[in-house]
């Protein structure tokens, strides 16, 4: 008996160790082509347009290449890959504002001529000239792609209207309620219109701190992933709390009671840029690239199968109107955020570490 | 001739071990010493731990938690693993077998199924509404330490089951006629004989129980609501969000000579007690 014993206690350990594992999911174009065509190597998001097999093979016909999509995990991933990537292994990439600054700086990206992109102009103003996507030397490196927000999502069974400010989740009278994430620039950065201070660079980390501690207990629970923010909407847990523009628009159109709102006083919002690597072989095709990516058709149709806003003007004024301003990717939401800027790591490590002392209070 | 053979036999686990064990624990304990903002050997990630009163107080909230967890798997554990060894003669593999059965499931399943379980307007919370003993329409479990600690448990106690009653098992039946014949009661006869016996067990239970919740992370972040961050979510958050290898590292460090640490006095006071 007491061999069965020890053998169930090895299969328990064993069991206990594989469920510690993980994924990782790795995706490459099928590579086996006709041999002649040119590839060119995109580095971007899993299902984030680039990588649409509609939308890729009328570029890929127009030009006589082929699109291989390699897939980022995070943004600091990426710019760790660009790093240690050999000569041609990336061509073009998509860093957002955090990490395009350091990378510039770094050198890993190589200078982009807008007046080689018929389309650059169809961008709205603030993407054309937007500061984290020039070098210091002045000089161009990236160009917009999409933007979103973290703004407010909320129940609209359970509330008559749309909450209208950033304080209503650090109001009281919502206590139990309400759900922010737990992610040290989004509640900092929320903490920080509610106080007045510049999100992108705020000056008074002890209030901020005092304002998270008071808001803690407001909080039904703080949410990680996109998943937990479901079950707790879904599940009825919550009436309103801090979401991702992209996944309310998703949540609603798979009919969920969803109402999506960047209040008066504002939200976060980011950018996605396409850039080129500056060990890329194919500068042409690239540039050929991103100017595809960023044109009215490709904006829109994008948008138009659940994408994020697009930073085309015009394919964003295509856009149905109502629609637009219920998932929040009208130019009037647009106009009130505040974008996520590059933090160095000295204030990532200390905006990290005041958050933990907001969830160790 | 022999001994020589013999070490040489050995070389290949040696091997393993130092390769997949020890290198890996010295690479951890060099990023330990290394700054995250230059370069060069430092110990400022092992200052900046002591000086903060939040790293201080989140490692004294896990141990706690993990305190707790361990007690009532002890709790549950001993009952289940004494009626397995002594009193169950046909259904015992099968009951086995039904405690390890949750070890097949994925341990995200798991944490998700407690979510579905315990949360307000949940499973739990309308079986007992159903019954009459409702609290009202909100259960108030999710999102607390208690949620955590009924996870934990659910995730550890077999662990313990199985030790404690691989030590039942051995004991020889005739010591409890012998206890009982020399006319000590029931309670005697657990307190000097069978506690005494399973007490191997015991301490192997605890320890595997209470080091591995130290180290936890998974449960405390989805279940515990705002207060679930225990230590082993900063070490998460260091790794995953910040690339903070260095003051990752060190607080990894810190948490495995705690663990070392508790090993120790856990022992030590099996033994005290065997003797």
């Amino acid at each position: 008996m007491s061999r069965i014993g020890a053998a169930a206690l090895s299969l328990v350990m064993l069991l206990g160790l594989c469920a510690c594992g993980g994924t990782t999911d790795e995706g490459t174009a099928n590579a086996g082509g006709e041999g002649e065509k040119t590839k060119l190597y995109v580095v971007n998001w899993k299902d984030y347009g680039s990588d649409d097999q509609e939308l890729i093979a009328a570029f890929e016909e127009e030009y006589n290449c082929e699109i291989v999509n390699s897939y980022m995990e995070s943004e600091e991933q990426l710019l760790t890959s660009l790093k240690t990537a050999s000569e041609g292994e990336i061509d073009v990439c998509l860093p957002n504002c955090t990490i395009l600054p350091a990378a510039i700086e770094a050198g890993l990206l190589m200078e982009i001529d807008p007046t080689q992109m018929e389309n650059f102009s169809s961008l709205y103003e603030r993407f054309q000239t937007q500061k984290e996507c020039f070098g210091e030397d002045g000089k161009m490196y990236a160009v917009p792609f999409v933007w979103g927000s973290t703004a407010i999502a909320y129940n609209t069974e359970l509330m008559d209207a749309a909450p209208s400010s950033m304080a209503d989740l650090f109001d009281e009278q919502y206590a139990g309620k309400v759900t922010i994430r737990d992610d040290y620039n989004d509640a900092i950065m929320a903490a920080a219109i509610v106080l007045g201070q510049d999100p992108t660079a705020p000056n008074d980390l002890d209030a901020i701190r005092d304002l998270l501690i008071q808001q803690k207990s407001l909080n039904r629970t703080y949410w990680q992933t996109g998943d937990e923010f479901s079950k707790l909407f879904a599940g009825g847990q919550i009436e309103f709390g801090m979401m991702w523009s992209g996944q309310a628009a998703s949540m609603k159109q798979e009919g969920e009671p969803i109402g999506f709102v960047v209040p008066e006083d504002g939200a976060i919002g980011w950018v996605d840029n396409w850039a080129i690597a500056s060990g890329s072989q194919n500068k042409e095709l690239a540039l050929a690239f991103i100017n595809y990516m960023i044109s009215k058709d490709v904006q829109y149709a994008w948008a138009a199968k659940g994408g994020p806003a697009p930073a085309n003007q015009e394919a964003a004024e295509s856009i149905d109107p109502e629609y637009a301003a219920s998932c929040g990717m009208d130019e009037a939401s647009l106009n009130r955020l505040y974008f996520m800027a590059y933090q160095d790591d000295e204030t990532k490590a200390e905006w990290a570490e005041l958050w933990t002392e907001v969830k160790a209070s | 001739m022999e001994h020589k053979k013999r070490r040489l036999l050995t070389l290949p686990s040696v091997c393993w071990l130092l390769i997949f064990t020890v290198l890996p624990l010295l690479i951890m304990l060099f990023y330990s010493f290394q700054s995250d903002s230059g370069a060069g050997f430092t110990i400022e990630n092992y200052i900046h731990f002591f000086s903060k009163a939040t790293y201080l107080k989140l490692t004294w909230r896990t141990i706690l938690s993990a305190l707790l967890v361990t007690f009532f798997s002890l709790l549950i554990s001993y009952p289940l693993a004494y009626i397995l060894a002594k009193r169950l003669r046909g259904a015992r593999a099968l009951i086995l077998v039904l405690i390890i059965i949750p070890f097949f499931t994925n341990q995200l399943v798991r944490v998700y199924s407690w979510l579905i379980f315990l949360q307000d307007g949940g499973v739990l919370n309308r079986f007992l509404a159903a019954i009459g003993i409702s609290p009202g329409d909100s259960l108030g479990i999710l999102y607390t330490q208690a949620a955590v600690i009924i996870a934990l448990v659910h995730a550890y106690f077999p662990y313990m089951v199985i030790t404690i009653y691989m030590a039942l098992e051995r004991m020889d039946n005739s010591m409890l006629e012998a206890s009982y014949i020399l006319g000590a009661t029931r309670l005697t006869t657990f307190r000097r004989v069978i506690f005494p016996v399973s007490m191997p067990g015991v301490v192997s239970g605890i320890l595997i129980v209470f080091v591995p919740c130290l180290g936890s992370f998974v449960e405390p972040r989805i279940l515990g609501g705002t207060n679930g961050t225990l230590i082993g979510t900063v070490i998460e958050d260091q790794f995953t969000e910040l690339y903070g290898w260095g003051f990752g590292s060190s607080i990894a460090f810190l948490l495995l000579a705690l663990v070392i640490l508790s090993m120790l006095v856990i022992n030590w006071w099996g033994r005290r007690y065997e003797e």
